[in-house]
C-alpha cells in the first residue's frame, strides 16, 4: 500500500514540475537568436583574449589585466585541455592556471588564432531554465625562436561548452533581466600538424 | 547858458557810471559778510554729508563739490573747514579706490565666467568617439591615454554600463565604465550605440546604456 501511495505521490510531483517546466514560456526566435550571437560573440571575446595573453609584445600589467577579464567568462570549475603533438595524453588545467602558463610559455615569439567557431550543438533549455550548448573552435598555434625561426606548430580543435542563464539586478531602482553567459570546459578533440 | 547846462550832465552821467562800475567791481572781487557766511554754511552743510554718507551724489560729483569749496579760502576765518575738505578729499579718494578695485574684480570675474563659457561651447570628444579612438588606437599606450580621458566623462570608474541586446528586455551581463572601455581596447571594435545616458548633478555619467548594432 505504501509502494502505491509513493508511486502515486512521484506520479503527482513529476507531472506537476513538468507542468511547470513546459508553462515556461518559450523565448521568441528573436530573442532566442540573441542569446545565441551573444555566447557566440563569448568565444570570440575570449579568442582575443586568448592571443593578447600569449602575444610576447603585451606588457606584462595589460596581460594579467587582461587574464582577469578571460577568467570572468568562464564558470568557476572549468577546466581547459592542453595537447601537444610530442603527446598523447591531453593534460587538463584550470583557466587561471592555464592562462597564466599561456603567458608564459617559452617562445620567444607565439602566434595563437582562431578561427571557425560555430555551434556544434545549438543553445537547449534545461529543466533549470538555463541553456546550454556546445562551440567548436579550431586554434592554429606557432611557437618561434629568437632567430624568427617557426620552432612548433600545431592546429586543435576545441570544443566549449557554453552556459546561457537568465539573472535578475537592481541598478538605479530599475529591475534589469540579463543572460549571464559562462563558459565550461573547454575540451580539445583533435590535434594535427597542420 | 543850454550848452553849458548839457555838458555838465553827461560829465555827470559819466561819473555816475564810472562810480558804478567801480563799486560793482569791487563786489566781485570780495565776498560781502552774507555771502561767506552763506557759503561757509553751504560748505559745512555739504561736506558733512559727503563725510556722513548721507549724500546720494556720485564720487565724481562729490568731488566735483569739493573742488568748488575749495575756490572759497577758509582758511582764516574757518579753518575747520578746511580740515573738513581734506577729511572729504581723503575719503572720496578711498571710496573711488574701492570701486575701481571692486570694478576690476567684476570685470577679472566677468572674463573668466565667459571663458568658461566659452570652454564649455567648444566641441568636446564625446563618448562614441573615444569608443572609436580606444578601438582604433595603434598601441596600448596611445588606446590608455584615450581611456584615461574618456573616464572623466564618467562619475566614476565603477559607473555602470548596460549593454541591451533587444528591444525584449534582454540585457548581456552589467559591467563597469572602466572594464567597458578596456574591453573595447581588447576587442579593437565597437558594435554598440548608445542608447542612454545619465548624469549626476556635476554632468558626469552615472549609468550609460549601449544597445547592440
Amino acid at each position: 500500500m505504501k509502494k502505491v501511495l509513493f508511486a502515486i505521490a512521484f506520479a503527482f510531483f513529476a507531472f506537476a514540475g513538468y507542468q511547470a517546466f513546459a508553462q515556461e514560456p518559450e523565448l521568441s526566435p528573436e530573442r532566442k537568436q540573441a542569446i545565441d550571437s551573444l555566447a557566440l560573440e563569448k568565444v570570440r571575446d575570449l579568442s582575443k583574449y586568448v592571443k593578447l595573453i600569449g602575444s610576447k609584445n603585451t606588457p606584462w600589467s595589460e596581460a594579467n589585466r587582461v587574464i582577469d577579464r578571460a577568467e570572468e567568462l568562464f564558470a568557476p570549475d572549468a577546466e581547459i585541455g592542453v595537447s601537444s603533438l610530442s603527446k598523447t595524453k591531453i593534460e587538463y588545467y584550470k583557466v587561471r592556471q592555464y592562462l597564466e602558463r599561456l603567458m608564459r610559455l617559452n617562445y620567444d615569439r607565439v602566434e595563437i588564432d582562431w578561427y571557425k567557431i560555430q555551434y556544434v550543438s545549438d543553445l537547449q533549455r534545461q529543466p533549470d531554465g538555463t541553456y546550454v550548448g556546445v562551440i567548436t573552435i579550431f586554434q592554429t598555434f606557432k611557437g618561434y625562436d629568437a632567430e624568427g625561426r617557426l620552432v612548433y606548430q600545431d592546429t586543435t580543435k576545441k570544443d566549449i561548452t557554453v552556459y546561457v542563464k537568465r539573472k535578475e539586478t537592481q541598478i538605479g531602482g530599475r529591475l534589469i533581466g540579463f543572460w549571464d553567459v559562462l563558459l565550461g570546459d573547454m575540451r580539445v578533440k583533435e590535434t594535427t600538424n597542420k | 547858458m543850454l550848452k553849458q547846462l548839457k555838458s555838465t550832465v553827461i560829465i555827470a552821467m559819466i561819473a555816475l557810471v564810472t562810480l558804478c562800475g567801480a563799486v560793482s567791481c569791487n563786489s566781485s572781487k570780495k565776498l560781502s559778510k552774507k555771502e561767506y557766511k552763506a557759503r561757509v554754511e553751504a560748505a559745512t552743510r555739504d561736506l558733512n554729508a559727503i563725510l556722513n554718507n548721507e549724500t546720494e551724489w556720485t564720487l565724481e560729483e562729490q568731488q566735483a563739490r569739493v573742488n568748488e569749496i575749495k575756490q572759497t579760502d577758509f582758511s582764516k576765518k574757518n579753518p575747520e573747514i578746511v580740515e573738513m575738505i581734506e577729511r572729504a578729499e581723503a575719503k572720496i579718494a578711498r571710496e573711488m579706490a574701492e570701486r575701481d578695485r571692486l570694478a576690476e574684480e567684476q570685470r577679472l570675474a566677468e572674463e573668466q565666467r565667459l571663458r568658461e563659457l566659452e570652454e564649455q561651447n567648444k566641441p568636446k570628444t564625446g563618448l562614441a568617439e573615444f569608443f572609436t579612438m580606444i578601438a582604433n588606437a595603434k598601441d596600448v599606450t596611445t588606446a590608455n591615454n584615450a581611456i584615461k580621458e574618456a573616464l572623466k566623462l564618467f562619475e566614476s570608474p565603477d559607473a555602470v554600463v548596460l549593454i541591451r541586446l533587444n528591444n525584449y528586455g534582454d540585457y548581456d551581463r552589467p559591467t563597469t565604465a572602466v572594464n567597458y572601455l578596456n574591453y573595447l581596447k581588447d576587442q579593437k571594435k565597437v558594435n554598440v550605440g548608445i542608447d542612454n545616458i545619465k548624469y549626476n548633478e556635476e554632468n558626469k555619467i552615472t549609468e550609460l546604456e549601449l544597445i547592440k548594432k
